[in-house]
């Protein structure tokens, strides 16, 4: 039997329960109807075929219910819950949906074993989600949108889906304008009611970029820089701990912060107030 | 002594980006991050959060230590609470920060202060301002004045630098300890508590009562500042002490002071973790302070480790949380993580649940054997 499953949480945990029922089916991912086709005629398997997770969302809570028996107990503060675990997973650029059912059904009910990282997989399933969770947070650290006609605009760049995950987060940030995230030619959009759109959505880019004009926030970067500089405390310079927390990816997601990194790598110059004071 | 209000216009002819690098420089030494997103780090490693700044440096006290105390001759300049709201908006818009820290010299009096800052305060949110707001709060702010600015800012809170009366006297000559300081960590601790019922539910942070100390500018050992902090843990609330090393600084009567070692601030936030998030109390960490009641420049948690061997081995496929958290190379989450999916099996397990294998090694036993290393070996933990 070939269980076919949709790369979503829904369809994750459907496929995890049709697993337990067939144990020993071959699991197929397909994002949609066509790529299930296309997919089917590639690989010629003609097995019977059972297809979950391409309706609409059931009870997703129920579904983890079916999966697992047991209460999840957070043991890290920074551990989401189940749902948001898979979730995450999904969006990583190197996940295999079909691995991760398979680890799913692994851990034979027991929630808290997707966390434990005892086994090979589950620390490899464990660190792509503590990446997509890196990765988002990195945005959030390190990203500067420019504020152009009253928009707040951003573009990402990035392995891992997390644009939609950003603009959410910018926009309760930010609840009285709107945002925009921009990937691969989808802008995203938070707070879309300041323009005429649903709270959340996403449109093409071409119209977000149709509004860009000339930042309203110029002189910030400048002024930004006396601002940092003023912090240094020069007795205190620790170039090895900068490094780790200001990392050199952070340079490639702003100006600002490839600056930053730089003064990090380089150290301020010695015009500060320390004469003074 | 005092300062008119009057006189904060004097340093006007000064930019904008000129009186903003003295202010905020004023502040480098506070620290006041709130658990929440990082925006940039210094090249001190320090994070850098909110936009930090004074409202002023004028300042009628005469704090021993302070590059800001009233008799020093240094270039003094102000910021307009419209000026500082701006560049809060710029700064937050752009991305670069999540609020605003504000703390200033004493104008006047506690009270004109406190009632400047809050006007600072009151323009950011009429303006829509959503974001985390800090105030470090004036020794001697009265309470109506407290009152108001829990209802705007998400943290406020009063210094309390030092861990007695008479040192208090010695280095902050104008204020009292007693009725400055600790009747408005009271008060701050009941104000905090009456928010977090309010706010229940809605996603307002509200934050815990903290307050500073300056390390090392008078004579008083870490056990008295571990001390100190346990009884505002208790007394008052107090989530989490910050420390700040004394530096000297020209111009002031501590300029001829020792400057307190880097270490120190770190070995006294090892200390007080072990306070905060290993449930300790000052009385248990009683054998980690030298002769002289100080800590060591090593980890106090392996200090009391080594101090201790009759509490180890601990069996990690056995013992309670209480224990685990004992052994050096363990903290909260992995003595967590550990206890839900025992057995372990291997070292290689155990570092997969976060455990520092090489720090706790000679303190635990794992499927019946004592892990060894050179130490053990020649006798140094047992
Ligand atoms: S009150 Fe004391 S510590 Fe605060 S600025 Fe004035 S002199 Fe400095």
């Amino acid at each position: 039997m070939i269980i076919v499953f949709k790369p979503t949480v829904d369809g994750v945990l459907l496929a995890c329960g049709s697993l337990a029922d067939h144990p020993g089916s071959t699991l197929m991912v397909a994002k949609d109807g066509r790529q299930l086709k296309e997919k089917l005629r590639f690989s010629g398997i003609e097995d019977q075929i059972v297809r979950v997770g391409f309706d609409p969302s059931t009870n997703t809570s129920r579904l983890l219910k079916n999966v697992f028996t047991n209460t999840w107990t957070r043991i890290s503060p920074l551990d989401p819950g189940p749902l948001k675990y898979i979730d995450l997973v999904l969006r990583h650029g190197d996940a295999d949906p079909e691995d991760l059912v398979r680890l799913l059904w692994s851990c034979n009910g027991d929630v808290n074993a997707m966390y434990s990282k005892k086994t090979r997989i589950s620390l490899r399933y464990y660190n792509y989600m503590r990446e997509v969770t890196r990765s988002w947070q990195r945005l959030c650290m390190f990203s500067r949108p420019s504020f152009t006609n009253g928009l707040l605009f951003a573009e990402v760049d990035s392995p891992h889906e997390i644009s939609d995950i950003f603009c959410r987060w910018l926009a309760r940030k930010n609840p009285d304008v709107p945002v925009a995230v921009v990937t691969d030619g989808t802008a995203w959009i938070g707070n879309g009611e300041f323009v005429g759109l649903e709270h959340f959505t996403t449109i093409s880019a071409a119209f977000v970029e149709n509004l860009q004009g000339s930042a309203d926030d110029e002189g910030i970067d400048e002024l930004w820089d006396v601002y940092y500089d003023s912090q240094m405390i020069e007795k205190r310079r620790n170039r090895g701990l900068a490094k780790k927390m200001q990392p050199l990816g952070s340079s490639t997601l702003s100006k600002m912060a490839r600056r930053d990194r730089y003064k990090v790598e380089r150290g301020i110059s010695s015009c500060t107030l320390d004469g003074f004071i | 002594m005092s300062v008119s209000v009057e006189k904060l216009t004097n340093g006007h002819h000064r930019t904008l980006s000129e009186r903003m690098q003295f202010l905020s420089s004023g502040t480098k030494y506070d620290s006041c991050n709130q658990s929440a997103v990082c925006h940039a780090f210094g090249p001190d490693g320090r994070c850098i959060q909110l936009y930090k700044t004074l409202l002023t440096n004028y300042c009628a006290g005469e704090c021993a230590y302070c590059p800001n105390r009233c008799e020093r001759d240094v270039p003094r300049v102000s910021l307009t609470p419209e000026e500082i709201t701006k560049i809060t908006w710029s700064f937050y818009r752009k991305n670069a920060i999540e609020g605003l820290f504000l703390s200033s010299g004493i104008i006047g009096d506690a009270e004109i202060t406190s009632q400047k800052q809050l006007e600072v305060v009151q323009l950011l949110r009429q303006q829509g301002f959503t974001g985390y707001i800090h105030v470090r709060m004036m020794p001697g702010t009265p309470k109506y004045i407290l009152e108001q600015i829990a209802d705007l800012a998400n943290k406020f809170g009063v210094n309390a630098e030092t861990t007695s009366s008479i040192n208090y006297s010695e280095i902050c000559p104008n204020f009292d300890y007693k009725n400055d300081v600790l009747q408005r960590l009271k008060w701050t601790r009941d104000l905090i508590r009456e928010k977090r019922r309010e706010y229940r539910g809605t996603g307002h942070i509200v934050g815990a009562n903290d307050t500073q100390f300056v390390v090392g500018a008078v004579d008083e050992p870490d056990r008295d500042i571990i001390r100190t902090v346990n009884k505002f843990m208790d007394k008052y609330a107090l989530r989490r002490p910050y420390f700040m090393s004394f530096d000297p600084i020209p111009d002031t009567p501590l300029e001829n002071g020792s400057p307190s070692p880097k270490w120190r601030e770190q070995r006294l936030y090892q200390a007080s973790f072990l306070l905060k998030d290993y449930g300790l109390m000052h009385k248990d960490l009683e054998d980690v302070y030298n002769d002289s009641g100080n800590l060591m420049n090593t980890d106090p948690k392996l200090e009391l480790a080594n101090m201790h061997p009759e509490r180890f081995p601990v069996d990690i496929n056995s013992a309670s949380m209480d224990e685990l958290l004992l052994v050096p190379g363990i903290g909260p989450v992995s003595a967590n993580r550990i206890i839900h999916s025992r057995p372990i099996g291997s070292e290689e397990e155990l570092a997969r649940m976060g455990a520092v294998v090489s720090r706790a090694s000679p303190f635990i036993d794992l499927n019946g054997v004592r892990q060894t290393n050179l130490a053990s070996f020649t006798g140094g933990y047992s």
